[in-house]
């Protein structure tokens, strides 16, 4: 399953069309199109699927949610092959 | 099933994949021939891993929130996983409401992937210059058909915002049924959008049609093989969404299995860990991995069905049906994009006759049990496919076992038989063409795949393609 990772809407780029804005992941900065939620403001956050920014979630469910993110990552695992090994079998 | 023994184990850190690529590797034989394609999808394998210890009450709210792109649905193949392991019935009002969810999940998610995601290919052409083959290029010529889009998505996330009580990771629904039922204000904040939605709908058919015609030429190379179906289907072998039971019928339109309970899918169904690919690859059992190759989502669910339940889908899907002449069902990946609008038509009209119904705001939505069954399975058809919740508890409700099976997973090697078919055609010499990798973009578009949320530009799959010789040499790659 595809993983909804929040992100915090940096900057709007008011008057471009699509409207577009500037989404912070932990550090990575995105830019993405906000036409399906025009009204969201700077300091929001926001699920983004496929460049385009579907819905705004709120500060704790966001906060949440990356906390779930930090428990799975030190208490699961992913099984499979990183990038690197794949790389080399196929 | 599980790929547990594999030593290779790595730590994902969700924010990595805010970066990664949809890789995709074509290999050619000796003579240069394409062999084999593969689609690579990153898909997250720890969560499953990560319920167990959980209490399944806990799971709709769970599973909906890791999940972004359809949470709905996650939502209610938990719920009804629950309603499994409670094996209670529950009350018919909290399941007309249910359904009404999953038809807003249907129509947000199809709008975005019709108006945003795929009319720039139908539009603006698979050969135009890809700095303008996207959303921004659309926008020039054709701003209010993709503000109506837009309104359109609005409508499905605004039915999800009302009965989820204005959040998308909501644990609305539950085991046993529904927290709250809906009020008069909200009953009629849904209807005033359904005229305008239809609306919408019909002029997207419209331009639908009119794209099948203009690239008549171009769709038998979009993924045009037979494969098997798979999705739900009602009683009376009606098209279903919520309910009913696993139909699964060949690419000449033969049944081989029908209403079988969701309970027994893995009668059915096979999964196997691929190396390649963190995704479960599932096949039809009885058939083997090769040609138990299967597709769902809105291709299956209009091959597999007998009829629509609305009067203007139906007539659509008359109109679909003859695209694959008498007997066989239409096994051609880029009508895909035409059964999703056929499958908005339906929400619309279906959610207009659920507003009508006479129990949808009747008070009572929830029944209480304890656990009744050690085990419990919940199917719904999510945007993209049959989803299914598998959950094993012990006496007190705590996850000893979770099994998700996916949409795109179960697609997956379908995109790879459709990347292949693609190569085939549009594959000059050793090179990696845009034209190729445009072609390659289109048809897994057709699937519609739930790939890592964040990992494209507006619009724009982020690709890279790789083309191996027999030996494994890479002799060509493109990233974008």
């Amino acid at each position: 399953m595809c993983l909804a990772v929040p992100g915090k809407l940096v900057r709007r780029e008011d008057g471009s069309d699509p409207l577009m804005g500037t989404v912070n992941f932990g550090g990575i900065l995105k830019n993405v199109c906000l036409d399906w939620i025009p009204d969201v403001r700077v300091g929001e956050y926001v699920i983004v699927h496929v460049g385009f920014a579907i819905s705004k979630v709120n500060e704790s469910e966001a906060l949440q949610t990356l906390q779930l993110f930090k428990d799975m990552q030190s208490g699961s695992h992913v099984s499979g092959k990183s990038e690197a090994v794949q790389r080399k079998t196929t | 099933m599980d790929k547990t023994n594999d030593t290779r184990t790595i730590v994902i850190d969700p924010v990595t994949r805010i970066e990664g690529h949809a890789k995709i590797t074509i290999r050619l034989d000796e003579n240069g021939r394409v062999a084999d394609a593969r689609f690579h999808v990153n898909e997250f394998r720890g969560f499953e891993k990560f319920c167990e210890g959980r209490l399944v009450w806990e799971m709709p709210g769970l599973t909906s929130r890791i999940c972004g792109i359809c949470p709905a649905s996650h939502l209610i193949a938990s719920a009804k996983a629950g309603d499994d392991i409670l094996a209670i019935q529950i009350p018919e009002t909290a399941e007309l409401l249910r359904r009404v969810l999953m038809l807003g999940q249907w129509i947000q998610s199809h709008a975005l992937s019709f108006f945003h995601l795929s009319a720039p290919d139908f539009l603006l052409g698979f050969d135009a210059d890809p700095a303008t083959r996207n959303l921004f290029g659309l926008l020039a010529n054709n701003k209010e058909f993709l503000r109506k889009g837009i309104r359109l998505r609005k409508f499905g996330q605004e039915i999800i915002a009302i009965l989820g009580g204005r959040r998308i990771h909501t644990p609305w629904a539950v085991a046993g049924g529904v927290r709250d039922p809906m009020s008069n204000e909200e009953h009629a904040a849904i209807a005033a959008w359904l005229p305008e939605a239809k609306a919408t709908v019909l002029e997207a058919i419209d331009v639908m049609k009119s794209v099948n015609d203009r690239y008549r030429k171009e769709i038998p190379n979009f993924g045009n093989f037979r494969s098997l179906y798979v999705g739900l289907v009602a009683e009376d072998g009606s098209f279903e969404y919520y309910g009913g039971g696993i139909r699964v019928m060949d690419g000449m339109g033969n049944t081989l299995a029908d209403r079988v309970p969701p309970r027994e899918y893995a009668r059915l169904f096979e999964e196997k860990s691929e190396e390649w690919t963190y995704l479960k690859v599932p096949y039809y059992k009885s058939f083997g991995p090769a040609e138990g190759m299967y597709r769902v989502g809105p291709l299956a669910r209009l091959n597999i069905c007998d009829r629509m339940g609305t009067p203007l889908a139906e007539a659509e899907r008359r109109t679909f049906r003859q695209l694959a002449g008498e007997q066989e069902t239409v096994n051609n990946a880029f009508f895909y994009h035409y059964a999703r609008t056929i499958e908005m038509l339906f929400a619309v009209e279906e959610v207009e006759r659920l507003l009508g119904h006479p129990l949808i705001r009747g008070l009572h939505v929830r029944a209480r049990a304890m656990i009744n069954s050690m085990s419990g399975v919940g199917a719904c058809e999510a945007p993209r496919g049959t989803l299914f919740h598998h959950y094993e508890v012990d006496e007190n409700g705590v996850l000893q076992k979770v099994n998700l099976l996916i949409a795109t997973a179960q697609n997956n090697s379908a995109m790879n038989r459709t990347v292949r078919q693609l190569a085939a055609r549009y594959l000059d010499g050793k090179e990696v063409t845009e034209g190729l990798l445009n072609r390659i973009e289109a048809g897994i578009r057709c699937y519609d795949p739930c790939l890592s949320c964040s990992t494209h530009a507006a619009g724009s799959m982020a690709l890279h393609v790789v083309l191996e010789s027999a030996d494994g040499t890479i002799l060509d790659e493109r990233k974008r």
